[in-house]
């Protein structure tokens, strides 16, 4: 059975989207959407108010991501760069110092092969949060527009994996496993920006009962 | 920003929809005021972003309401058009009488 409560609840998902990108105008935006939303749901039925809701987000994302890159392109651009040295200067440190240290006790790994496999997959894991560490930093860099800096970042990424893709097909056998990898950093990067966001978000609204009392 | 400065087109509409609906203006009414007029969908975000913009533009000013249940908590945001919002719809809609003046559209471009 349906309470009322659960009636007039609009998709998670969308909102968590509209969330993420929609900053200064969270509150409105998402109280506007709800509004219409329960309006809609009673005179149309929830799968339709349902489908707008939808319909509604995925054009305010675009419109939003659109105009928070044309509204300040410079410093975007200046996030993205700044991301793209971080990822390719010093995330991959720790990743060099295990293998240096891999390679320098090569002896002490022939007879622990098992702890060998482990390390690894641990440089494999660190390898993610070095990517999603970079996508926090610009995320951090480029307040306010915490999405687009990062999901900007992440589709430079994926253009020169997919460049590198081609070279590498044209070249040399393909390692799948490094496809896959390279595929994981421009993930890893827009998560860190989703969390840096959603942390903002949070505090934003947690600020919001403070402002309404001086009002 | 320069006196001679024109509007956009849905920057246009947008204060076009914000005098019309005087003290009840929000993102809501803006929205459907559009849609019911000129007859195509407009998402929020649209109406947000280019309210935003007029804003930083000195053409609208905006407040909070309070927050109201239906709305999960969340309080309405108020526009309304300023003195220097008006002088600019006004010389946007000038220009656009000037230049559609001795012509006839329908018969001569439909």
């Amino acid at each position: 059975m349906t309470s009322q409560a659960d009636f007039v609840r609009p998709p998670r998902i969308a909102i968590w989207l509209v969330k993420l990108f929609a900053s200064a105008e969270e509150e409105s935006i998402l109280g506007d959407l709800l509004e219409e939303y329960s309006n809609l749901a009673l005179k149309s039925g929830v799968a339709f108010a349902r489908r707008w809701y939808w319909r509604q987000a995925v054009k305010t994302i675009a419109h939003l991501g659109g105009t928070g890159f044309r509204g300040a392109p410079w410093s975007t651009a200046a996030a993205v760069i700044g991301g793209f040295l971080l990822l390719r200067f010093v995330s991959r440190l720790p990743e060099k110092i295990l293998s240096a240290v891999t390679d320098r006790y090569l002896a002490f790994w022939s007879t622990h092969f098992k702890a060998y496999i482990w390390m690894l997959n641990g440089m494999s894991i660190e390898h993610l949060i070095g990517a999603m560490f970079v996508g926090y930093v610009v995320a951090l860099a480029a307040k306010g527009r915490e999405m687009i800096a990062t999901m900007t970042l992440a589709l430079v990424l994926c253009a020169l994996i997919g460049a590198a893709f081609v070279w590498v097909a044209t070249h040399r056998p393909m390692d799948v496993t490094w496809m896959l990898w390279s595929c994981a950093d421009p993930f890893a990067i827009v998560i860190g920006g989703a969390i840096v966001r959603m942390r903002r978000s949070a505090a934003a609204t947690l600020r919001l009962p403070v402002r309404n009392l001086h009002r | 920003m320069s006196s001679r400065d024109y509007l956009g087109e849905f920057e246009h509409i947008i204060v076009l929809a914000l005098l019309r609906l005087e003290d009840r203006a929000y993102g809501v009414t803006v929205r459907q005021e559009i849609e019911i007029r000129t007859k195509r969908e407009v998402s929020i975000g649209a109406v947000y972003a280019t309210l935003d913009r007029l804003e930083s533009k000195g053409y609208v000013k905006s407040h909070l309401g309070d927050p109201t249940p239906e709305r999960g908590g969340r309080s309405k945001r108020f526009f309304r058009v300023t003195a220097k919002g008006v002088a600019a719809v006004n010389r946007t809609q000038r220009a656009l009488v000037s230049m559609t003046e001795g012509l006839d559209l329908i018969r001569s471009y439909s």
